[in-house]
């Protein structure tokens, strides 16, 4: 194919070639070029075929909004797809592929839809895949999704890296146009903190576009003037290929930042993140987003070939690219007329201006044949455009020859962040488009999106509103000395309405992306659709990735049209983020893989790792769950013995997760009296108490020890899950509901090394570490106090408490010391065959010993149904849950409560979950008599045993019973029992 | 929902330091009051449209209870009290 | 057994220096001691109160030196460089008058430093609040989030930043922040 690449280009840098693939065939480009220019250079048209009819479809426009180039790009995990070919900047070795075409874009079968084009009309969908149901998933839901459907994500994992981050500004100005840099630089002169950012690889917005002369200099030179002195300004950022897609509450703007994903495979620096999401928090902002040029809806207007002037002026100007050999123009604009100028001016034949309006107010000075008052009603052409046929106002049709159409149906204000948050744009008949909302949400636009036109005027604009909102910050500020323009270019655009060509012959279309026709439009209003939302989501209009930035004012104006109102009666369908598609690798940051969340290690993480532990996740600490032996192959194997070697001689257990909350003030010992369901006034120092904390419905909200250390000092331990939600909890008592106690709560469970140290030789053990007297006399079981240690070189925290049911203590030390201590305890306990146990092992001996945890405490029992009625105190006024708790409902003896269960045959299992029948029963709902909270396999008995929630509770021990399980399908008879199953009189415990 | 908070002891944070804890309830009865009113600080909840009062909770911060005054239409906020002033003006 | 060796270990033991020529440089703070000072419960942050408190410090402990980090108000980070002992520790607590609870920390909240020219964009990463030096002066403390842990983020200079974290994250957090910075830092930059 013939190159379409001419001379100038203020982009490109021919000296950089650039080559590429697309399809599989090599291509060259410069650096500069975007994958779009690059193809268009070479001559493709046809890039890619449309989602519904599979028509040829090529480049509509230079910018965010493209509705039909959309091309995967990249490979293995690289690969992106529906990427914009006008966004994509060409690199080396890039590789493109077009999308919804099989074998391949230029003949591609899926076309054949073309014909079936009458089934395929708005509300297809919901007319044709009714019936049989059963034909939805097999049939429909495969065949819709390999037809339709635009590119495929890539299942390897994405290689590149991605965060996020925070700015603050004084001012950000979103856009880089005339209007953005004209304030950014009066904002940044003034010596605002400034943000300006701007979606493409360079600022200038439409100045890019800008052949010609500004004043008496060059385009290209004033623009990298004012990029330069941005640049100089220390308290300016300047942010390019960053996209603000969102506004949100509190002016804060989300962007995207493409940091890496415009270079090649050998340029990307691994250790810097692909893209940036960023979270600006602006004071004030200025809205320079430009405008949005609208297509015309004609017959055959995707053709490949047809573009909008404004991108067909991009092409030719910045990437030196001509569009065709003999090009018309259809514009109902005054604007729109440049394009045919700048053609003309690289000498390349403008065929005809198409001009719909009868007397346009343009002195237009070229050689181009205008026809006033006509339409382009057709295109022919199989894979580009070859000619269109034009009626003329006097009803003549005329075929004219062109190798390109240049279209302009007027321009839309790109007003989408004004409107994230929920103000409306408003129609103007003067600018024939929908405007900025008079309330912006504390943002002024300026330039092309409140309507200027020309670059001149753009420039004043943006001065203007910036010195408004530095004004508003407080700064004196005057507008920056601009270039000079030496013309005052406001042009008066003329637009007029033309929203859909009534003679259009075939297809017109208005949503390129989601293949939605006038003819769509018009029968969702036959069939009662006309509300725009409704008609949107009937037709699919607006629907597509590209959220229909080119066809959504059009389908408004033909609605408008069709039922003889304003387009502003009618009014748009609902603006929100994100403005362009954003990557999820963006949106995740780097919150993947290991860095998913955050990980919390226990102080003895190093020592459990050191002893082999297997650990597991609990929320986010690591806990050692068993160690294995040598020869030990399954975890059981592991547990029975951890759990018979601590019953039997003794074990050492890491309980620093434990939640710990230090609790100090005059008020301390009220305060624990208010928030435990028990009494705690009286503990004496030296003292530790079990606790139950109620919610203020009345169940019981968390368990946990609280020891007093000292006059009003206390340190309170709760379960790992909640230990956040504890100390929340407490701060909320404490500020908001008795603000008037002395109380005050320190978090310390990172400051503690914790280690449960049980089993009949634990006082053994830790005598040899402990200087002071642990005897059972002098410290008897909940006593709980400081004690010296290795002769006085470290001072120690010790409770007597046992979660397991054994002689137990609890020891507590700085967190640095922890893995030091542990080895010595593990050193003086070799010759008491001291073994280290972890959570799995914790967890059999209290369901053992019938201790509750959140397997129980799971929000639906009380005290009562715990068996732990009578520790709620009867005598206090007040503490939280104490009304609720008294309800009738939660004191019926014939709620489900605690009890043990197991097997009637002994060698039978069961599973947590599992529900409690009467023997005979049917297995129903009314029937149901509670379930299993916890079960496990104990090695001291031999057998399965379990936990359960029963109607009616101890009252029923040795009753026989159905356990039924309905996952698995099995049920077996099981005994209820007193949930005690080790030690019911708690001789261990005290020995 | 406010993307940032103005937290009276901290200075404006963003939205994901802070736990909301929902509405501000009938104050907390005494405690020999009728269940009827204990029933209402419990469960009653009035989930306006428009100004709302609700407890937010700095827990990534200065870990005070705050008291915000949100609109739940336009999400504007206005002002963020520590929760402790709420109970000597007998609303907590 | 009272000879046993007691170590202590930090969190970041076993972490490598290996960025010390990077351009930002991320360094354990290994000495010194971290105080939860807690006054009586008050809605609003006091000066009055704090200056009064830091009087009592320099009349009680005048060797420890350090300074006073506001958390919330009524609470503080009593932070300085000297290691403290227990027994020293439970002396101060105990001459301070019951308006002043004190908890060590030291073992609890640990602390890293970052330096480099361009520490800010390295926490611009993780960091909400704005650090600019203007309104993050040198000095100056808060409590915040760095991504989705807790630390309290203290200016010590222009380029230098000290980070007191909950112990448990502190693994986690290292290896965050020089993820933050390897793009300044990385044989690749």
């Amino acid at each position: 194919m013939t190159s379409f690449r001419i001379d100038g280009g203020t982009l490109i840098d021919r000296d950089d070639v650039r080559e590429f693939t697309f399809n599989g065939e090599r291509l060259r480009g410069f650096g500069g070029d975007t994958v779009a220019s690059a193809l268009l250079a070479n001559g493709r048209q046809l890039v890619g075929r449309s989602f519904k009819y599979h028509r040829p479809r090529g480049i509509l426009t230079a910018g965010a909004a493209e509705p039909n180039a959309l091309l995967t790009i990249g490979r293995d995990g690289r690969r992106d797809p529906n990427t914009r070919a006008t966004m994509a900047e060409l690199f080396d070795g890039l590789e493109a592929r077009s999308q919804n075409c099989w074998p391949n874009v230029d003949f591609d079968i899926g076309a054949m839809n073309g014909l079936l084009g009458p089934l395929l009309g708005a509300g297809f969908y919901y007319k044709t895949f009714m019936w049989p149901a059963a034909f939805w998933e097999k049939v429909y839901e495969p065949l819709i999704r390999k037809a339709a459907g635009l590119g495929r994500a890539s299942y390897d994992p994405d290689p590149g890296s991605y965060e996020k981050c925070w700015a603050h500004c004084d001012v950000l100005v979103i856009g880089a146009g005339p209007a953005g840099l004209a304030a950014a630089l009066t904002a940044g002169r003034a010596g605002a903190r400034v943000i300006i950012a701007d979606e493409g690889a360079q600022l200038g917005g439409g100045m890019l576009a800008e052949g010609g002369m500004i004043g008496n200099k060059p385009a290209d030179a004033v623009l990298a003037d004012m990029v330069g002195e941005l640049h100089a300004l220390p308290n300016v950022e300047v942010k390019k290929r960053t996209t603000v897609f969102g506004a949100y509450d509190d002016q804060v703007f989300a962007a995207v930042e493409q940091v890496q994903k415009h270079l090649s495979d050998a340029a990307i620096n691994p250790d810097r993140a692909m893209e940036r999401l960023w979270r600006i928090v602006a004071k004030q902002v200025i809205l320079a987003t430009g405008a949005e040029e609208r297509p015309i809806v004609f017959g055959g207007n995707d053709r490949p070939g047809v573009m909008t002037a404004g991108a067909m002026r991009t092409y030719l100007n910045a990437f030196g690219v001509a569009p065709g050999k003999q090009v018309a123009l259809f514009a109902n604009n005054n604007q729109a007329y440049q394009t045919a100028m700048d053609l003309e001016a690289r000498g390349i034949e403008v065929a005809a201006i198409i001009d719909p309006r009868k007397c346009p107010d343009i002195d237009y000075g070229g050689k181009a044949r205008l026809i006033a008052g006509a339409m382009v009603r057709d295109t022919a052409g199989r894979k580009a455009i070859k000619s269109i046929a034009v009626r003329h106002d006097d009803g003549r049709d005329e075929m004219i020859a062109v190798d390109a159409l240049a279209v302009s149906g007027g321009y839309s204000p790109i007003v989408h962040l004004a409107c994230h948050r929920g103000a409306r744009p408003v129609w103007s008949d003067e600018h024939v488009g929908f405007m900025p909302p008079e309330n912006c949400d504390g943002m002024v636009p300026a330039g092309a999106v409140a309507g200027k036109a020309g670059i001149a005027s753009c420039f004043v604009a943006g001065a203007t509103a910036a010195v408004s909102v530095l004004n508003a910050l407080g700064l004196n500020a005057a507008p920056a000395g601009l270039p000079d323009t030496q013309t005052a270019d406001d042009i008066a655009q003329g637009t007029v309405a033309i929203w859909s060509v009534p003679s259009s012959k075939g297809k017109a279309f208005v949503d390129y992306q989601n293949d939605v026709t006038a003819g769509d439009i018009n029968l969702a209003m036959r069939e009662g659709y006309d509300h725009v939302e409704l008609a949107k989501r009937y037709t699919t209009n607006g629907m597509a990735t590209d959220q229909g930035k080119t066809s959504n004012v059009n389908a408004i104006g033909i609605l408008a049209q069709n039922k003889g109102v304003s387009p502003g009666a009618i009014g748009t369908t609902t603006f929100r983020p994100f403005y362009t598609p954003v990557s999820f690798g963006a949106l995740v940051g780097a919150s993947k893989g290991f860095e998913f969340q955050p990980v919390r290690k226990s102080p003895l993480h190093g020592w459990a790792e050191r002893n082999g532990a297997k650990f597991v996740e609990t929320g986010l600490w690591y806990r050692s769950s068993w160690f294995p032996k040598d020869g030990e192959t399954f975890w059981r194997d592991s547990v029975d013995r951890e759990v018979m070697n601590v019953r039997e001689n003794v074990g050492i257990c890491d309980v620093s997760t434990l939640g710990k909350i230090e609790i100090f003030g005059a008020d301390a010992a009220e305060f624990l009296n208010r928030v435990y369901c028990n009494a705690f006034l009286k503990l004496p120092v030296g003292k530790a108490r079990y606790g139950i904390m109620l919610r203020e419905d009345g169940l019981v909200y968390d368990d946990g020890t609280t020891s007093c250390l000292a006059e009003n000092h206390y340190f309170m331990t709760t379960t790992t899950a909640l230990a956040a939600g504890v100390l929340t909890h407490l701060e909320f008592c404490a500020q908001v509901l008795w603000p008037d106690l002395d109380v005050r709560l320190a978090s310390a469970t990172d400051q503690w090394a914790q280690m449960a140290i049980a089993g009949p030789r634990a006082r053994d053990v830790l005598a040899k570490i402990i200087d002071d007297d642990i005897s059972n006399d002098a410290f008897p079981f909940l006593a709980a106090r400081d004690v010296s240690m290795f002769g006085g070189r470290l001072t120690g925290r010790l409770f007597r408490i046992s979660f397991s049911g054994e002689l137990a203590y609890e020891i507590a030390v700085p967190a640095g010391y922890g893995e030091s201590v542990a080895d010595a305890i593990m050193v003086a306990g070799k010759e008491f065959d001291i073994a280290p146990y972890g959570t799995e092992a914790l967890g059999v001996m209290r369901i053992e010993k019938g201790h509750v945890t959140h397997a129980e405490i799971n929000g639906t029992v009380t005290p009562a149904d715990l068996g732990m009625g009578r520790m709620v105190s009867a005598k206090k006024d007040d503490f939280i849950g104490r009304v609720m708790n008294m309800r009738e409902g939660l004191v019926d003896p014939m709620r489900p409560a605690l009890v043990g269960i197991k097997p009637k045959s002994l060698a039978d299992k069961f599973a947590t979950g599992s529900h409690i029948l009467k023997i005979g029963d049917e297995v129903s709902l009314a029937n149901d008599q509670g379930y299993v909270t916890s079960m496990c396999y104990s090695p001291n008995l031999g057998h399965a045993i379990g936990l359960a929630l029963v109607k009616g509770g101890p009252e029923r021990y040795g009753e026989e019973v159905v356990i039924w399980n309905g996952l698995a399908g099995t049920s077996i008879t099981g005994i209820l029992c007193n949930p005690a199953f080790v030690d019911p009189e708690n001789e261990k415990l005290h020995a | 929902m406010s993307s940032l908070v103005k937290c009276p002891h901290c200075g404006l944070r963003p939205r994901e330091e802070f736990t909301i804890r929902g509405e501000v309830p009938t104050p907390r009865p005494a405690a020999g009051a009728d269940e009827s009113v204990w029933f209402d600080h419990v469960y009653l909840r009035d989930n306006p449209r428009g100004q709302h009062r609700e407890y937010w909770h700095h827990s990534g911060g200065c870990r005070r209870w705050l008291v915000l005054d949100r609109n739940t239409v336009t999400h504007e906020t206005g002002d963020v009290v520590d929760a402790s002033t709420l109970k000597s003006e007998g609303r907590a | 057994m009272r000879d046993f060796p007691l170590n202590n270990v930090s969190p970041f033991a076993t972490m490598p220096d290996g960025q010390a020529h990077g351009a930002i440089h991320i360094a354990p703070v290994r000495t010194g001691f971290v105080f939860h000072v807690l006054g009586q419960a008050t809605g609003t942050i006091d000066q009055t109160r704090q200056q009064q408190l830091q009087k009592m410090m320099d009349a009680i402990a005048p060797d420890l030196g350090g300074e006073l980090r506001v958390l919330s108000p009524g609470q503080w980070f009593w932070v300085g460089e000297n290691d403290v002992s227990q027994g020293r520790f439970g002396e101060i607590a105990g001459q301070l008058p019951g308006e002043f609870a004190l908890s060590d920390q030291t073992h609890g909240r640990v602390r890293l430093r970052v330096t480099g020219a361009r520490v800010c964009d390295v926490l611009a990463k993780g960091v909400m609040i704005d650090l600019d030096e203007g309104i993050f002066g040198v000095g100056q403390s808060a409590m915040t989030q760095i991504g989705h842990i807790g630390a309290m983020v203290t200016r010590l200079d222009r380029d230098s930043f000290e980070i007191t974290v909950l112990r448990s994250f502190a693994d986690s957090l290292w290896h965050e922040l020089h993820h933050m910075a390897a793009e300044f830092n990385g044989p690749h930059s």
